[in-house]
């Protein structure tokens, strides 16, 4: 109680053009990220799958590569490593291609487990009615395959939001954690600025999990609960 | 005899503070988190299976809250918002501390499941045998449930070592944080640098570095968990 009667909602309120800026940034953001994973995963996840020579090998390495290392490095790679062999990223781009590379390797095993778990006969039946491999794949493999894979691959999506607030402070780029802390740095209110940075996240998180429950029993395959 | 010896002259001391600073840092926290984490977490996880509403909600809570915060506002909440009520902690620490309050939610919610897949059975038995709710539960449930909970925390093991990188956005020298020292360091003029720009080498070596240990690890929880279950 204490604690609540010491925050100073005056200076939140001042400063809320500097959060919606934030938090525009953190949306857009993420938005690329999931919009790229779920391209990438769809694609490599079917090859991987499907088990297509080459495309499925590196498909792996790309995937054991990107989840076997910090993000945080990767960023540091892509933002402060890539000028030196002349491609220079500025924040913005280094951020939406460390998540959406970073999602995307994690989507990849979402979408080929869910491909994977969808029975043989499925795709043997569709063959056997005329359809050929692609037809059989956007007919059957991918409408049950993709609703399988649905709540991980959802998972990875709201992971890619939460990985987005490291990108403030490692490259500088204006999210929502890079202004609470640049907030902080000018005016020393670390209590009402993080206060309010946890509880925004927490609000967001919180309400795409339950969005996800409601969805996964929407869309769940008839059947299974 | 000598690898480096074959490298470029600069490699030598960037390899030598990274492999002395920089490991330290990141073993301290990984270590440091992932004993705090399984402790808390499987005390947490066992009495969320206690048939009470209030203690499972406030240890739901818990775990929704750490789980649901980027663990790098976690750590900013630690470092910069606790000082305020005079709790300080080295930039090492606090990292420490938010890794082991999103691990340990990790852990309870491991061990609630792997403690409620024990079979009705063996407590019946356990209390047939005269042991209360807590002998029934150390000496008897949770003993037999850990050995399910190995591979998520090989896993937990896996994430707090990369997570640990978080700590060198707040000044705390592990093994990213040193590597950026060295990088900007060489970048630097004489006699300190060299004037020259390695972050693709320093950042890429990092990289491999990490891979060397974390992809055997988590081949092995894959194993495990084949192996276990």
């Amino acid at each position: 109680m204490t604690l609540l009667a010491s925050i100073d909602w005056q200076f939140l309120w001042e400063h809320r053009s500097e959060f919606v800026d934030g938090l525009e940034n953190t949306l857009k953001v993420s938005a690329i990220g999931i919009a790229g994973a779920f391209g990438i995963g769809l694609v490599l996840g079917a090859a991987r799958a499907h088990r297509i020579p080459v495309v499925s090998q590196l498909a792996a390495i790309y995937v054991e590569l990107v989840r076997n290392t910090p993000l945080l490095v990767q960023v540091f790679l892509l933002f402060f490593g890539l000028p030196q062999a002349g491609i220079r990223l500025d924040s913005f781009g280094a951020a939406w291609i460390a998540v959406t590379i970073w999602g995307g390797a994690f989507n990849t095993e979402n979408f080929r487990a869910g491909f994977e778990a969808v029975p043989a006969r499925y795709r043997e039946g569709a063959y056997a009615l005329g359809f050929d491999p692609l037809r059989a794949f956007v007919n059957v493999t991918l409408p049950i395959g993709g609703r399988i894979a649905l709540p991980s691959s959802i998972n990875t999506y709201v992971s890619i939001l939460k990985n987005t607030a490291i990108l403030g402070p490692a490259i500088s780029f204006p999210e929502l954690t890079y202004q609470a802390y640049s907030l902080d740095s000018t005016y020393f209110k670390a209590v009402e600025i993080y206060v309010l940075l946890a509880v925004v996240y927490l609000v967001i998180v919180w309400t795409l999990s339950l969005a996800i429950r409601l969805l996964e029993s929407r869309l769940a395959l008839p059947g299974q609960t | 005899m000598n690898v480096l010896a074959f490298l470029p002259e600069w490699v030598e001391p960037v390899v030598r503070y990274m492999a002395t600073e920089g490991l330290k840092g990141t073993a301290v926290i990984a270590a440091e988190s992932v004993a705090a984490s399984a402790v808390i977490g499987v005390l947490l996880g066992t009495l969320m299976t206690l048939d009470s509403r209030p203690l499972r909600g406030a240890i739901r809570l818990y775990i929704e809250i750490w789980r649901g915060l980027p663990l790098i506002v976690t750590i900013f909440v630690i470092f910069f918002v606790l000082p305020t009520a005079e709790i300080r902690f080295s930039a090492i620490q606090a990292a420490a501390v938010a890794l082991s309050l999103w691990g340990s939610a990790q852990v309870a919610e491991a061990t609630r499941g792997a403690v409620q897949s024990i079979p009705r059975e063996q407590h019946e038995a356990a209390s047939a045998l005269g042991f209360g709710w807590l002998g029934r539960h150390v000496f008897v449930i949770v003993p037999q449930a850990l050995r399910r909970l190995l591979p998520p925390m090989v896993s937990l093991l896996v994430n707090v070592i990369q997570n640990s990188t978080l700590a060198g956005l707040i000044g705390a020298v592990e093994l990213l944080f040193a590597a950026k020292i060295q990088v900007e360091r060489i970048a630097g003029p004489p006699p300190a640098g060299l004037a020259q720009v390695h972050a693709v080498e320093i950042y890429g070596g990092l990289m491999i570095v990490f891979f060397a240990i974390s992809f055997p690890l988590t081949r092995l929880a894959a194993y495990l968990e084949k192996r276990l279950v």
